[in-house]
């Protein structure tokens, strides 16, 4: 009996462990290679903030050797981009930095936007981090092609049509944080009772500010997130 | 009309001899203070006080200098404006008020029955600089008593704008604004005095001028909350209205704002949410955009708010951009409120013509009057 369960357990153990390797590894380096057929010489690729795929994706590029440039849009109060830059300047990539206020200022001297995605939700709305739908509409306005790349894994049978009904809030004084000494003038916040400090987390892009989304099993558009759902593309 | 850059000013520090020989020595070291006061201006330099300071330095001119004809006057007028620092896009506020000085001097010598160049062609061939009637002392009564109405209106401007926001503001609403702005702290405020309502205000980074609004507001009792630029798009369906203010109100509608402002309106365009910018008349400009760049448009400031200058590494590999200012088209902005009540920014053209003469659009520009000179 005791040999049994052992291996009962050991063949659970490696069927978790292929899977995570299919739908976590394996999944980002098909999503890379379909991505990096994308990417062009000459062409000037916007990315928000930070996401392990996109920079794989663009260092990959770069192995390649495409000629292309970056420009990485950064948003308070956690400021990841600055460590995008880092990655992709030790890669020997060019490498502009802004942040999202002067997205319209730069928008027009991009040719492609890729985001990525926390999560696509069944009705084509894609999760990302705050700030991610705000690029979406200024790629929209500015007539660039938004890309999202997104493992399969992270496509969700939920339901949103904003951002507000289902969020996370961050630590509020992470946003009292100012890169000069000087302290800001809210940083009394909790003993004012007409003061709040509200650090989201999360935002939902409609599906219509998305061009296509790149997932390993193919490039798809929004609104195919219900069929690969039902596909069961997770296969355990 | 073209907005121009002229870099004559910034490299002229010594003022023109014509210059020098219509003024007395006392006025050109006042003259020569204030170009130094707008050369060194902070960033946060009220607008209202510029102005001001700008009105009665021009009084002073018109009351010391050497002229006989309102032609004389306005060419001394033009030759100092070429020595101030006018062209940086920080001083539109001073401009606006130099143009509409010029007007009053136009007006004033075209004598009670002056046609309004804006009605009819006619009115292009007939030249209201004809030397007036009146002797240089009657005109310059005329022109003073003008000005110092100008002044008044300077002055009620302010109060006249938030005293409009009881029409504008009703309770438990959800006001979203962007940084900070003096004129629409005290509409809010004022509107608190009798409506009960909740303002959300987007922090401005990487200035963070919204943290001193949002803590002006909350001293004041409004109920506030500090959101991060970002969330603008995720919160923006849930806000009933977004109110703005402005540093410059272009001629066609359009906005020079704050960097971020154009991201909000579009975002509020996006879920019709209506896009209201509170702004004195004075802040009101001739001039398009003709192009985005740093030079004709932006202004682009240090990089130290965005990223640390510890980060030495970085700084060296990487364009960093902290532009100062933003573009924001009229199709995106629903209503101005200015000291003379509402406007749809389709209105703001007919309001130009009232304010500014056409010879004086373009400040650079010495002609004193078009008609003339080609005839």
């Amino acid at each position: 009996y005791q040999r049994r369960v052992r291996g009962s357990y050991i063949a659970l153990h490696s069927q978790i462990h292929s899977s995570c390797f299919q739908n976590i590894y394996l999944a980002g380096k098909s999503i890379t290679e379909k991505a990096v057929n994308r990417i062009v010489n000459g062409d000037t690729i916007l990315i928000f903030k930070k996401s392990q795929l996109i920079l794989h994706i663009l260092l990959e590029a770069k192995a390649q050797n495409k000629e292309f440039k970056v420009v990485v849009v950064d948003s308070r109060p956690d400021l990841s981009g600055v460590s995008s830059c880092e990655r992709l300047t030790a890669a020997g990539i060019p490498c502009s930095y802004v942040y999202i206020n002067s997205s319209t200022y730069i928008m027009k001297k991009v040719t492609k936007v890729m985001l990525a995605a926390d999560a696509l939700l069944a009705n084509g709305y894609v999760l990302g981090p705050v700030g991610t739908a705000m690029m979406g509409l200024i790629a929209n306005t500015y007539n660039k092609p938004v890309i999202v790349c997104c493992e399969t894994y992270k496509f969700c049978e939920r339901v949103q049509t904003d951002s507000i009904l289902y969020n996370e809030l961050a630590d509020p004084d992470s946003m009292l944080k100012t890169l000069n000494a000087e302290e800001s003038p809210v940083a009394g916040w909790r003993e004012s009772p007409n003061t709040r400090l509200v650090n989201l987390v999360y935002d939902t892009t409609p599906p219509a500010l998305v061009s296509i989304v790149i997932t390993e099993i193919a490039e798809l558009p929004c609104s195919s997130a219900p069929v690969v759902l039902r596909r069961g593309a997770v296969k355990m | 009309v073209v907005s121009t850059q002229s870099t004559a000013s910034f490299k002229n520090h010594e003022m023109d001899p014509f210059l020098l020989k219509k003024i007395p020595k006392d006025t050109v070291s006042r003259l020569e203070e204030f170009a130094l006061y707008l050369r060194e201006s902070k960033k946060e330099r009220r607008s209202y006080v510029s102005v001001v300071k700008t009105v009665n330095v021009f009084r002073d001119l018109i009351c010391t200098a050497d002229w006989v004809t309102a032609r004389e006057l306005i060419k001394i007028i033009k030759c100092y404006c070429k020595y101030l620092p006018l062209s940086q896009s920080n001083e539109t506020d001073v401009s606006n008020v130099v143009r509409r000085i010029l007007k009053i001097i136009r007006e004033e010598n075209a004598g009670p029955e002056a046609t309004n160049l804006a009605d009819g062609i006619s009115a292009f061939f007939k030249s209201d600089m004809k030397p007036s009637n009146l002797g240089r002392s009657d005109l310059q009564d005329n022109i003073l008593n003008s000005i110092v109405e100008l002044l008044v209106e300077l002055d009620t401007s302010k109060s006249n704008i938030i005293n409009m926001a009881l029409e504008h503001i009703h309770s438990n609403e959800r006001i979203l604004t962007y940084g900070h702005s003096n004129t629409i702290r005290d509409f809010l405020l004022h509107g608190r005095r009798a409506r009960d309502f909740e303002v959300i205000v987007c922090e401005s980074g990487p200035s963070l001028q919204g943290h001193r609004m949002a803590a002006e507001l909350s001293a004041g009792g409004i109920k506030t909350t500090v959101i991060a630029d970002s969330a603008a798009f995720a919160i923006i369906h849930a806000v009933n209205k977004v109110i703005i203010g402005t540093h410059t109100i272009m001629a066609d509608g359009a906005l020079r704002a704050a960097n971020g402002v154009h991201q909000l309106a579009m975002a509020a365009k996006y879920f019709s949410v209506p896009v209201i910018v509170c702004a004195a008349l004075y802040k009101l400009s001739p001039t398009h955009l003709c192009s985005y760049d740093p030079d004709a448009f932006n202004k682009v400031i240090g990089p130290e708010n965005m990223l640390n200058f510890s980060n030495a590494k970085l700084h060296s590999k990487v364009l960093i951009s902290n532009p100062d200012f933003d573009y924001v088209p009229s199709d995106l902005i629903e209503l101005f409120i200015t000291n003379t009540g509402g406007h749809a920014p389709s209105y703001l053209y007919r309001i130009i013509s009232e304010l500014y003469h056409p010879d004086d659009y373009d400040l650079d520009n010495m002609c004193v009057e078009t008609v003339e000179d080609e005839l």
